[in-house]
């Protein structure tokens, strides 16, 4: 019953920040300079009949709250408005858009995990000597690198030079299209896997100087059951708040790599779309930014008392 | 063939100051013999115990050799070592809280070894770990399998750390101060498990403590370590009754005892006398300096039923009287003292000091000083109470200058005459806490606390965390000054034996009520109700003092007298 009712109040927060969010994304418009409509006319000079025409045709000349209460109305029937600047409904944009940032995102995310993790696993537990100084000083690089910088030297190195990658666009099809995004999702993740390796190694290294570390050691179990069980284990739980905010620099910073790597992906389009005004797919993005971190923070907050059980017991008593 | 044989074990730091922690120890232990390895914090108990299993730190070079069951533990491989710490040695640690690991059921730390280890089926490991968890007396094993350790207390999770020790069935059995964190009812009970266990496999103990009146309850022999030497070491009797080194000497005269001990360890030239307060004239005495009427303060915390943490409590203090507070974790005890200094709001009755009422929220900062002038605390642990940033001179002259305007001289003079009461220095006021060791840090904190010249003096626990030798240094600080200042304290503390040291009076408590109420002397020597009865009973005796009856103190001793260190 617990469970549920943990869930359920998730879910109200979840709900509230997203409408929270919602109200910040419509109305912070209202303090952008520029006016859509001259970019929709494109610098023609208008007559004042097309100006009123094409102000009517996307609601504009409606009060604000009254375009938010259609914005919102519309959401819910799966209608995010229509692109200024595709003309075209911005769900079909961003539908052929988002399975490039989508891939790019998760293939970023398996590496980050995969490196981080054994790069800082591997540090903590040789604390001190070789391997650990040099994981932390090649962690204390790639954390410093932009990803523009990491795109630029990816391009040079293994698209140039070494011609292995193609350097430019997703590609045809899903097999060509994962291939064209292993360069940016590596440019994408370097600084990530420093984050993420520089928690796991702090995390390790508290549990590891744990007594329940050592009377397990005094038990006869092997090292690796040790590490594994008890340190690892008791680990996790920065680790994924780590993780979790990490998914809103993932989506922000992929924006930068698309736009490296001639991606046609979300986060180009957005950098496009607050270029020229678009309003509604920039409206959209933002909010679906907004959804899937706190989506992805809901999901931590919920398995952080899988992990320690005395979260769940604090959870029960609140 | 002894189980456990050590020789000549020597252990250096290679890193930076070269430090020699342990020094040719040897010692050994029978099957079937509890020994004991008693000595104060740094000593080297836990390094030499850690030794028998293989478990050393990092960075260190050693020489000598443990011998754990006919195998050296340094010369063997790392199966053999695994081996002997799975099925010849295991060790109970100090604080079960932090010993297990608080992701995991209680379920898998019984069974893991077993399972990883031993290759028992999960169905047989289970089964084994019920057997476990009813012999050392937990009252429903099937539910505490599947719990968590939050879930339990701290002697019911002592308890579980002891069925994982003898779920391989060990011949040795190393206590690294296993009742070190809990209650004294509750240590007895821990021993008692300990002991039954013992006996019924016949295992060797190898007891770390630095309760020497444990040590004697429960050892056949004794090792006394100080400074990584063992400096004697024989029957606990022997050795207790008529230690050799000066050091032991010295130990055994800073424990106190609720008991008065039928030997004289008591430096016998300083008479008592001299050391009592000076007797004020009658007259001089206003009745009474401390007051609380009718304290009441609950707890409400969601999702539990509310808890009573103070109930009704009523006590007076005479001015210059001491008067002792004590009680097991959760009597309330620490929130009375917190109630009395301000830190926290009673619910009910009134708090007065002086014969001011001082039960209100202080609003205004005037109000908030004038309290401060009143009443000072002492808190237990003087590695949490000072600021590691702050010079200790600062701490005290930062208190001065907050309540006093004084030139920079005036008030460094003042602090070092503080400084000076409480037996530190001038180069003591200059140094970082860090760099003073736990008595001397007490000192600065009661420095601090009188600092501002309060009429009565809070002491939470201000000794409980000291070794006994240091204890009995502040103890003693804490007599001067009271002497010296006619200052009216009251001395939290779970321990009996301290009590009897320094308080004329005494109030024991338990889950918020005042079970019993009285002279110190009378209420230790003849308790009148079953808790206080118990309470005294739970304190480990040696078994050479059960025989006799208790020597009454003289009537013409105080119990508040000091004993000379």
């Amino acid at each position: 019953m617990n469970i549920f009712k943990l869930v359920a109040r998730k879910l109200g927060t979840l709900l509230v920040t997203v409408f929270a969010a919602s109200l910040l994304v419509f109305f912070s418009r209202a303090l952008v300079p520029g006016d859509p409509v001259a970019f929709l006319l494109r610098g023609r000079k208008p007559s004042p009949e097309a100006i009123a025409e094409v102000t009517k045709q996307f609601g504009l000349d409606k009060p604000m709250w009254q375009q938010y209460i259609d914005w919102l109305g519309n959401l819910f029937h799966g209608d995010l408005g229509r692109s200024l600047q595709f003309r075209q409904d911005v769900t079909t944009v961003l539908a052929d858009r988002l399975p490039v940032t989508l891939g790019l995102v998760v293939l970023a995310g398996v590496l980050i995990a995969i490196l981080g993790l054994a790069a800082g696993i591997i540090a903590a537990l040789n604390r001190g000597r070789t391997a650990d100084r040099a994981i932390l000083i090649a962690m204390t690089g790639l954390g410093a690198i932009p990803s523009f910088v990491g795109a630029i030297v990816l391009i040079a190195v293994f698209a140039v030079q070494l011609g292995w990658f193609p350097s430019y666009g997703s590609g045809d099809g899903f097999a060509d299209g994962i291939f064209h995004l292993i360069l940016p999702s590596i440019a994408l993740a370097l600084t990530f896997v420093a984050l993420v390796a520089r928690v796991t190694r702090s995390s390790m290294l508290d549990q590891l100087e744990r007594e329940h570390v050592e009377v397990a050691t005094s038990r006869g179990l092997p090292r690796s059951r040790v590490v594994l069980r008890h340190v690892l284990r008791n680990a996790t739980g920065p680790i994924l708040t780590v993780s979790g905010v990490l998914v809103a620099g993932l989506l922000v910073a992929s924006s930068i790599v698309e736009q490296a790597f001639g991606l046609a992906g979300i986060g180009s389009l957005l950098v496009q779309s607050v270029d020229r005004l678009d309003f509604p797919v920039v409206q959209a993005i933002v909010l679906l930014i907004v959804i899937i971190f706190v989506l992805v923070n809901t999901i931590v907050d919920l398995l952080a008392p899988l992990i320690d059980p005395r979260v769940a017991a604090g959870a029960a008593a609140r | 063939m002894s189980i456990l044989k050590i020789s000549d074990f020597s252990l250096e730091l290679t890193t930076g100051s070269q430090a020699c922690l342990l020094d040719a120890v040897s010692l050994s232990v029978e099957e079937g013999e509890t020994v004991g390895l008693v000595g104060e914090s740094g000593s080297g108990k836990s390094l030499t115990a850690r030794a028998a299993l293989g478990l050393l730190p990092g960075r260190t070079r050693i020489s000598g050799s443990v011998v754990l069951d006919g195998t050296d533990v340094f010369s063997a491989g790392p199966s053999q070592v695994l081996a002997l710490r799975r099925s010849t040695a295991s060790m109970v640690f100090q604080d079960p809280r932090s010993g297990i690991n608080p992701m995991r059921s209680i379920g898998d730390y019984l069974t893991e070894s077993l399972i990883l280890c031993n290759k028992w089926s999960k169905a047989d490991a289970s089964q084994r770990a019920l057997e476990l968890l009813r012999s050392v007396g937990l009252p429903r094993p099937e539910a505490h399998l599947a719990q968590f350790p939050h879930e339990l207390s701290g002697g019911m999770l002592q308890r579980v750390m002891i069925a994982g020790a003898l779920s391989t069935s060990p011949r040795l059995l190393i206590c690294d101060e296993p009742t070190t964190s809990l209650d004294v009812t509750t240590q007895a009970e821990i021993i008692g498990v300990l002991t039954e266990q013992q006996a019924q496999h016949g295992m060797g103990m190898l007891f770390i403590t630095h309760d020497l009146n444990l040590a004697s309850a429960l050892c056949d022999r004794i090792y006394v370590l100080n400074a990584g030497t063992v400096v004697e070491h024989g029957g606990v009797q022997e050795v207790f009754t008529n230690p050799q080194s000066a050091y032991t000497q010295q130990l055994v005269a800073a424990t106190p005892s609720v008991f008065t001990r039928t030997v004289s360890v008591i430096n016998p030239t300083r008479s008592a006398a001299a050391l009592r307060p000076a007797p004020e004239p009658e007259s001089a005495r206003p009745a009474v300096m401390l007051e609380a009427r009718s304290l009441s303060k609950t707890y409400y915390v969601k999702g539990n039923p509310p808890l009573v943490a103070v109930n009704n409590v009523t006590l007076a203090v005479p001015r210059g009287d001491a008067l002792a507070v004590v009680g097991e974790s959760g009597s309330g005890k620490s929130t009375l003292a917190r109630m009395i200094v301000g830190l926290e709001q009673a619910d009910a009755g009134d708090i007065l000091v002086a014969g001011v009422s001082r039960a209100a929220h202080s609003r205004t900062r005037a109000e908030r000083l004038d309290r401060a002038r009143t009443v000072q605390i002492v808190f237990q642990d003087p590695y949490l109470s000072l600021d590691p940033r702050i010079i200790a001179g600062a701490a005290v002259e930062d208190a001065l200058r907050l309540h006093n305007k004084l030139s920079h001289a005036q008030s460094r003079s003042q602090v070092l005459a503080l400084f000076d009461q409480v037996g530190l220095g001038e180069k003591h006021a200059n140094a970082r806490p860090r760099t003073l060791s736990g008595g001397q840090r007490q000192r600065v904190a009661i420095a601090r606390a009188l600092a501002v010249g309060p009429e009565v003096l809070v002491l939470d626990e201000a000794t409980s965390a000291l070794d006994v030798s240091v204890q009995a240094q502040v103890l003693e600080v804490v007599q001067e000054i009271r002497r010296k200042r006619g200052l009216t304290l009251l001395f939290i503390s779970h321990d009996l034996a301290v009590v009897r040291k320094v308080c004329e009076t005494t109030m024991v408590m338990r889950r918020g009520d005042i079970v019993e109420h009285g002279q110190t002397k009378n209420l230790l020597e003849n308790p009148q109700h079953p808790y206080t009865q118990l309470l005294l009973d739970s304190i480990p005796r040696p078994e050479w003092e059960l025989d006799q009856p208790e020597v009454p103190l003289a009537p013409n001793t105080s119990s508040a007298q000091i004993i000379g260190a």
